[in-house]
């Protein structure tokens, strides 16, 4: 039992978090925002950290770290309110290449952790909704080769990534988990075609369609249902440290403009009403704060308990990234209405990592499916 | 960092279930999992067999008689103790009088209470609130006056949780009136057999004898009685409030609650009602999100830092959840959380239950579960204290 970070990790803390302060300021942001929510050379800079190469292990050129390295840095972005998917390239995508064929691992992972290719999920489909098992794309083989066909939606910065992890079926109905299969599909391939717009939290995603486009196989139909969502998982751990830092930054945002702020000639941090509802924030932030820790500790744990644990976390982070949210415009009065002021920035990108592998309604369904008689941090 | 406990906690834990197992009486486990009525010689013969074992003062120190334990196995302790269906530990002697004798008490007092206080041979009242004095226990009335080697003690003090069982009763009397009120405030032990006192019962929403008031007229105190120095009691009060933090979460007991929950959902048909197992479901977060806290705040101690800055948050939280689950188990009896026969609720009664046993306690206990947000510095109260030391 022990919730320090080692002075290696905080390192890593102090490293991300400078970046943040000196190279990432709202106002480059901002335009980065109206340039289109995605920057290749803002991702370069994090590849420079050598934060791309996270989850790739040493030998293929990454730092090999683990989830408590991963959510060290996904905090850090997150109170930097930074807009480029390191989740996707550097955690979510390495996760799916781990189980790939070893010659498939040494022509992406060194590429991705050079950030050289920027490597995102594409499984969304229209009909999905959270169910990683709606699977309508499918894919087929002839003369050895496979091609993929069928609709993404929503793929993280889906018009420039370099290259897409495509759950696609091979076999059974829409629902049915073991007929999925993963590939790895270029988007500069021919029969891929990409609509990029920006998201509500000022950043990037597509529709990409891909018509008979050319694929690789990374995990079979059976064990490849297992892989998504291991890695899904791992994108949401990284989402719920990502919203800690997210909520810190407005929660400080937040006490500083009730101390400053002054009505019926007093700072509002004097009122009451106000203060029990900063207690209340405190609360939120803290209760997310202690289940993203647990994500994170749990994500290594066999796939029944991980997931559990990991739907356990994502509810609570949903409760918490909502109220926190509200609470910090509602607190700030006017000013937290406006596109002017950052804090509503922050609110916007809450309230889009709630929407992000499943709301807190979706994954109280997967808490409540999954109960047993017994509960507990350690069960 | 590491979700996990070490072997060696492993082990300590084992060991504790193992003799829980074997010393825990069965029909009062039988009565705590079934929230039936516990009487003063089920939680006094508990006490006792903890006693001779030493552990009834499981936070105290070696050199007090203590096992010496850290934060870590104290919360393993509670934690086997909370599961197998031990009744809670009365806290005011060994939890809450104990430490303070301990830091401010002369070695007399050590030696003539801390022994009684281990062995559960003695039992300790609480004596703080008064009828002017709840969230503002500061303003506390009760006077004490010096009278050459003796205190005159002349009020009343109220909520005295099972002051009915007392034989002593740590109290806050006002001995100044110069001042800051918490200025005038001394930490006085007085026998509840002492002439002058009376002790009356309140009866609680639930109908249940709980809570008593106790009248103070006259009564004479030796002034060896008094901890530490006159006037520096309200120091000592807030040591006693900081001394136990993380079982003010009460989590494990809301773990072992929440299994009950499930039982008495299952049994009524409703743990398959997707409306209401969802709010199972929503608790069960709740509660492994307030362990996880609970888990941090006991690591930072372990490691000897200062403590976090969330230990505020964990009574708040900790008492909303077993209001919640109380909520949730009355729920679940639906209709048949309105018969209130109080014989019922009474191990071994011979009576017909209306729709089964279990159903009996579930609404009397929602109603005494109201008073967890409002004991212990009520939860606005709390609410104020976190946003003191978040906007100062």
């Amino acid at each position: 039992m022990d919730f320090d970070f080692s002075d290696d990790q905080e390192q890593l803390r102090d490293a991300v978090r400078r970046w943040v302060d000196r190279g990432y300021d709202f106002e480059r942001r901002r335009a980065l925002v109206k340039a289109g929510g995605f920057d290749r050379g803002v991702y370069g800079e994090l590849a420079e950290l050598g934060l791309t190469g996270l989850y790739v292990p040493e030998a293929q050129g990454g730092l090999g770290q683990g989830p408590v390295e991963a959510m060290v840095v996904m905090e850090e972005l997150g109170r930097g309110l930074v807009l480029e998917p390191l989740a996707q390239g550097a955690l979510i995508a390495p996760t799916v290449l781990q189980a790939a064929p070893a010659d498939v691992q040494a022509a992406w992972l060194p590429k991705i952790a050079s950030g050289e290719a920027l490597v995102v999920l594409a499984h969304q489909e229209r009909k999905a909704r959270y169910r990683l098992t709606h699977v309508e794309t499918s894919a087929s083989q002839a003369g050895g080769r496979w091609t993929v066909s069928g609709a993404k939606s929503i793929v993280p910065a889906g018009d420039q990534a370099d290259a897409f992890i495509v759950p696609a079926r091979v076999s059974g109905a829409a629902d049915d988990a073991s007929g999925i299969a993963l590939f790895l599909v270029e988007r500069a391939a021919g029969g891929v075609a990409a609509r990029g717009y920006g998201t509500q939290d000022g950043a990037r995603a597509a529709e990409v369609t891909f018509t008979q486009a050319p694929a690789t196989l990374l995990a079979d139909a059976g064990p490849a249902f297992g892989v998504l969502e291991a890695a899904v998982d791992a994108g949401i751990a990284a989402l719920c440290a990502e919203a800690v830092g997210v909520m810190d930054k407005l929660f400080a945002l937040t006490v500083e403009y009730l101390n400053t702020r002054k009505q019926f000639g007093v700072a509002i941090a004097s009122f009451q009403a106000l203060r029990h509802r900063i207690a209340d924030c405190k609360m939120q932030l803290e209760l997310a704060r202690s289940m993203s820790y647990y994500a994170s500790l749990k994500l290594n744990d066999e796939p029944s308990v991980r997931r559990r644990a990991i739907s356990q976390a994502k509810v609570q982070l949903g409760q918490s990234m909502r109220f926190v949210g509200q609470q910090s415009v509602q607190l700030h009065g006017g000013i937290g209405m406006t596109d002017e002021y950052i804090g509503s920035h922050y609110f916007k990108r809450l309230t889009c990592m709630e929407l992000t592998f499943g709301d807190t309604m979706h994954h109280l369904g997967e808490v409540s499916a999954r109960m047993q008689d017994t509960a507990g941090a350690l069960v | 960092m590491d979700l996990n406990y070490t072997p060696e906690e492993t082990a300590f834990r084992q060991e504790i279930r193992q003799w829980v197992a074997e010393n825990l009486p069965k029909d009062i486990s039988h009565k705590v999992h079934n929230a039936l009525r516990l009487s003063r010689d089920d939680m006094q013969r508990w006490a006792k067999i903890l006693g001779k074992k030493g552990w009834l003062g499981y936070g105290w120190p070696k050199e007090f008689g203590g096992p010496g334990w850290n934060a870590v196995q104290r919360h393993l302790f509670e934690e086997e103790c909370a599961l197998a269906g031990a009744p809670r530990i009365v806290p005011f002697g060994p939890v809450m009088v104990a430490p303070v004798i301990m830091a401010f008490g002369s070695r007399e007092q050590q030696k003539r209470h801390l022994p009684g206080i281990m062995s559960g041979e003695v039992w300790w009242s609480q004596g703080y609130s008064e009828p002017g004095s709840g969230s503002d226990l500061a303003s506390v009335k009760t006077r004490a006056e010096r009278h050459g080697d003796k205190y005159i003690v002349n009020g009343q003090k109220t909520w005295t949780t099972l002051g009915q069982y007392g034989d002593w009763i740590f109290c806050l009397v006002r001995t100044s009136t110069e001042g800051k009120p918490q200025t005038g405030i001394s930490f006085l032990l007085i026998d509840m057999k002492s002439p002058g006192i009376t002790v009356r019962p309140i009866i609680t929403l639930d109908g249940e004898h709980e809570v008593n008031e106790v009248f103070f007229d006259n009564v004479e105190v030796p002034a060896e009685n008094l901890v530490g120095e006159e006037n520096k009691g309200w120091t000592y009060a807030k040591y006693l409030l900081a001394h136990e933090r993380t079982n003010i979460a009460d989590v494990n007991r809301a773990k072992r609650e929440l299994e009950r929950l499930k039982r008495i959902a299952k049994a009524e048909g409703m743990y398959d009602d997707a409306r209401f197992r969802d709010q199972i479901a929503l608790l069960e977060v709740d509660i492994v999100a307030l362990e996880m806290m609970v888990l941090r705040v006991l690591s930072a101690e372990q490691g000897g830092k200062k403590s976090l800055d969330i230990a505020g948050l964990l009574k708040i939280r900790g008492s909303e959840i077993q209001q919640r689950y109380t909520e949730l188990m009355m729920l679940a009896a639906g209709p048949y959380g309105l018969p209130y026969i109080h014989e019922a609720m009474e191990a071994g009664w011979q009576g017909e239950h209306v729709g089964a046993a279990y159903l009996a306690p579930l609404t009397s206990t929602y109603f005494n579960t109201r008073k967890t947000t409002i004991y212990g510095g009520s939860n606005e109260v709390q609410r104020n204290i976190v946003a003191q030391t978040v906007l100062g």
